[in-house]
């Protein structure tokens, strides 16, 4: 019997370990080292650690202006690409729900940008934005493409809100599209025969029932503009000045470029806590708006 | 939005329409990578007076495409196959198991998917020089695959609750010892799932460029496609007559195999969604 259960523990190791290793050594053992070194003065470098407790934390909440613009960023960024996103995926989905050629067809044009790597997504937006709008200024004369897309903090989050949305879309609108095609047609039809127009059908019948799906689009959107690093990494750097550096890029930098390594793990441990709550409000609240057909 | 038969609106001409303007960013690139640096600058909505495939095939040689798509494929090869060879090993014997000790090891590893990467890649990298592994191959693919391995397990863990146990205790009368059960029982039985994984982990491989950045760093031979580009054509914004071919080639295997692979592309990445 004691055998069999060492045979069976040591076939249990075998197939677990390698898996197990890599996230340990990945994610599981990076992120403990983090919160430990959250609570020391460190440049990341040399060989003196310091011991500083909570100081870290104290001085992000009273001075740390950088990160307090970042946080801002980050939720006004969240605010207009979760509402833009959600509502034209959701719109559009409606659209081309039925199975038609044209329709696939068009799901997979919106869905192109999706798989393009940041890379190509950034260097193709700056020539856009740069010889593109120029050439355009001098053909059309319009104001509107002389603006200084990049240069302004303004209108680089626009840019940044409307690229995100261009590159996403697609993979929402699949989404919607999965959740309206589970909904019984008769449903719908019911509805009309009572008299109800086309967009009560849609805002009275469809949109409840399809609240599992707008839930987890609105959580996934909600978290991925929480998260916003690459973008901002790979497009922006967080200029012109700070006005487009996220939360995540905050503590990037915080790390990298000022060697401020015990402080950017504190800032990151606050993000953690942060993500983990709204994540737990959204899902909560969602939740108790479905319905069931 | 009545489905089966639509009705023909304007609206939904209007959805159609947008779609192609949704691809008119990559049409727009495609458009300017044969044409000298003049003529974009002139008029970047006009076709190219020819179609010479010169610029491209100086990016190709100057740049050492042929090196970088060498690396980026091994990595992208070496990180799928290690996620098809351990996630599904893992994922079934934790669903399979009911001990304390297998609901830890399964929290571990899904864990990652709750934490955002962001908050604790400056420690990864912190780990990874510990061990001496920045700026090396190894390094970067036991990272990227690390990575990929809780989404991985927890997509599979889910379909093998599914799979009837009958057939591991039949399979375990007839003398199958638990690693050819595996193999020749259970894995056949992955395919879907492992299908979707591959989808999705492929295609992240290959897009990748943060994890490329933050573990490689300066070391152009570990490079991979994305990160040598994006190192090259950012801090010279104006050699965009080499910028652009190297975009345009950088992007069409992913255009090639999201054609070939359509179907399971789109609902793979759905499936992905309870990634949070």
């Amino acid at each position: 019997m004691n055998t069999k259960k060492t045979k069976e523990l040591l076939v249990f190791v075998l197939f677990i370990l390698p898996a197990l290793a890599l996230v340990l050594f990945a994610s599981d053992v990076p992120f403990v080292m983090n919160m430990y070194y959250s609570v020391f003065n460190w440049n990341g470098i040399s060989r003196d650690m310091t011991f500083v407790g909570l100081d870290n934390f104290v001085k992000i909440f009273t001075n740390d202006s950088f990160f307090w613009i970042s946080v801002k960023f980050t939720l006004k960024y969240a605010l207009f690409f979760v509402i833009i996103v959600n509502i034209a995926a959701l719109t559009i989905a409606m659209f081309l729900a039925s199975e038609r050629r044209s329709n696939s067809i068009a799901r997979a044009f919106y869905y192109v940008p999706y798989i393009i790597s940041m890379t190509a997504i950034s260097l193709l937006w700056k020539f856009i934005l740069g010889p593109g709008f120029s050439s355009l200024y001098q053909i059309t004369g319009w104001e509107i493409f002389n603006w200084s897309w990049l240069g302004s903090g303004k209108l680089a989050f626009i840019v940044i809100v409307v690229m995100t949305t261009w590159q996403n879309i697609g993979y929402y609108i699949m989404n919607y599209i999965t959740g309206i095609i589970a909904v019984p047609t008769e449903l719908l039809e019911a509805s009309r025969i009572d008299g109800a127009s086309r967009i009560q059908t849609a805002t009275k019948i469809m949109l409840p029932l399809i609240m599992p799906s707008i839930s987890v689009c609105m959580l996934t959107s909600l978290t991925f503009s929480f998260k916003i690093f690459d973008v901002i990494m790979v497009f922006t750097k967080g200029g012109p000045g700070n006005s487009t550096a996220s939360v995540a890029y905050n503590i990037y930098s915080e790390a990298f470029l000022n060697n401020n390594y015990g402080l950017a793990t504190a800032k990151s441990v606050i993000f953690v806590i942060f993500v983990l709550c709204v994540t737990a409000i959204q899902t909560k609240i969602t939740k108790g708006k479905e319905v069931e057909a | 939005m009545k489905l089966g038969k639509q009705k023909i609106s304007i609206a939904w001409v209007v959805v159609l329409l947008a779609s192609i303007l949704w691809l008119l960013p990559l049409l727009l690139i495609f458009n300017n990578s044969f044409k000298p640096y003049n003529d974009m600058m002139q008029n970047f909505l006009a076709l190219p007076k020819s179609l010479s495939l010169d610029k491209y095939i100086e990016t190709w040689v100057d740049f050492g495409f042929p090196r970088l798509i060498v690396n980026t494929l091994s990595y992208t090869l070496a990180a799928v196959s290690g996620i098809l060879l351990f996630a599904p090993m893992a994922a079934y014997k934790l669903a399979r198991t009911k001990t304390t000790l297998s609901k830890i090891c399964f929290i571990l590893i899904i864990m990652p998917m709750m934490v955002p990467f962001q908050s604790y890649m400056i420690s990864l990298t912190r780990l990874v020089s510990n061990v001496r592994l920045t700026g090396t191959r190894l390094g970067y693919i036991i990272v990227s695959t690390g990575l990929m391995v809780p989404l991985a397990v927890y997509m599979i863990h889910g379909f093998v609750k599914n799979i009837p146990i009958e057939l591991e205790e039949s399979a375990e009368i007839d003398g199958a010892g638990p690693v050819r059960m595996y193999f020749y029982i259970i894995l056949p039985l992955l395919k879907p799932v492992l299908t979707t994984v591959m989808v999705i982990d492929a295609l992240s491989n290959w897009n990748d460029i943060i994890v490329n950045q933050l573990i490689v760093g300066g070391k152009t031979a570990a490079m991979n496609l994305q990160h040598a580009l994006y190192a090259r054509f950012s801090a010279q914004t104006s050699d965009w007559e080499h910028a652009l071919p190297g975009i345009v080639m950088s992007m069409i295997p992913c255009l090639i195999f999201f054609i070939v692979m359509q179907r399971n592309i789109v609902s793979g990445v759905t499936a992905g969604a309870v990634k949070g």
